[in-house]
């Protein structure tokens, strides 16, 4: 599975919307699934994923489906 | 919901016992002829001893914190003058989320078990994009 298709994954997993949904508006808050614990869940997923740590300040700045493929640069993980 | 705890190791699991006497302010009311532990305050005794397991870690001490989800199953009644044990265990403990397992037993039976989700909303807070 490539990465664009594991990050799509985590969020259609943890917030249970469909692919169609995941867009530049996809954001926190935006729909009620993603909440504070759907946040942490998500996260928590993507690192099991990934196998990565996310730092607390990336954690606080994945604010939206767009801004977390810039965040997963960092881990040197590129999502197209 | 809790008269003592037995034994706790922070971040683990925590342990511990209510005792029902017969004069327990819900007796008389859930049920008439039949008085039994209300499920509620079962699954409110678990989740309390499952608080005890994450706020006696360092720098948890006398935080407040919230219920998030519970999946409870209820296996038996729970009747007066019987004892009843509260086991928990810390499945997960990340940036201010607990997910918990728990039992209430009695006379060596499960009474009731639940999985449990609670959170130290200070803690958690810190970790949220800011809107």
């Amino acid at each position: 599975m490539d990465n664009k298709s594991k990050y799509n994954k985590v969020f259609i997993e943890c917030f249970s919307v469909k692919e169609k949904i995941l867009s530049k508006d996809l954001k926190y808050n935006s729909i009620p699934q993603w909440d504070s614990v759907g946040h942490m869940s998500m996260i928590a997923a993507l690192e099991e994923s990934f196998d990565i740590t996310l730092e607390m300040d990336d954690i606080i700045d994945f604010s939206s489906y767009n801004v977390g493929k810039k965040i997963l640069k960092k881990y040197k993980i590129e999502i197209n | 919901m809790i008269d003592h705890v037995t034994e706790v190791i922070p971040g683990v699991s925590a342990e511990g016992y209510k005792n029902l006497p017969e004069d327990e302010w819900y007796f008389p009311i859930h049920f008439p002829n039949n008085p039994n532990v209300p499920g509620v305050l079962q699954l409110e005794a678990l989740a309390q001893m499952l608080t005890v397991a994450i706020t006696t870690l360092p720098g948890n001490k006398g935080k407040i914190t919230h219920a998030l989800s519970h999946q409870v199953r209820f296996r038996k009644e729970v009747l007066p003058k019987k004892k009843f044990i509260i086991k928990t265990r810390v499945n997960s403990w990340k940036r201010g989320i607990c997910d918990g397992f728990g039992q209430g037993i009695v006379d060596g039976e499960v009474a009731c078990e639940a999985n449990m989700k609670i959170t130290i909303p200070e803690i958690l807070e810190k970790y949220l994009p800011k809107k």
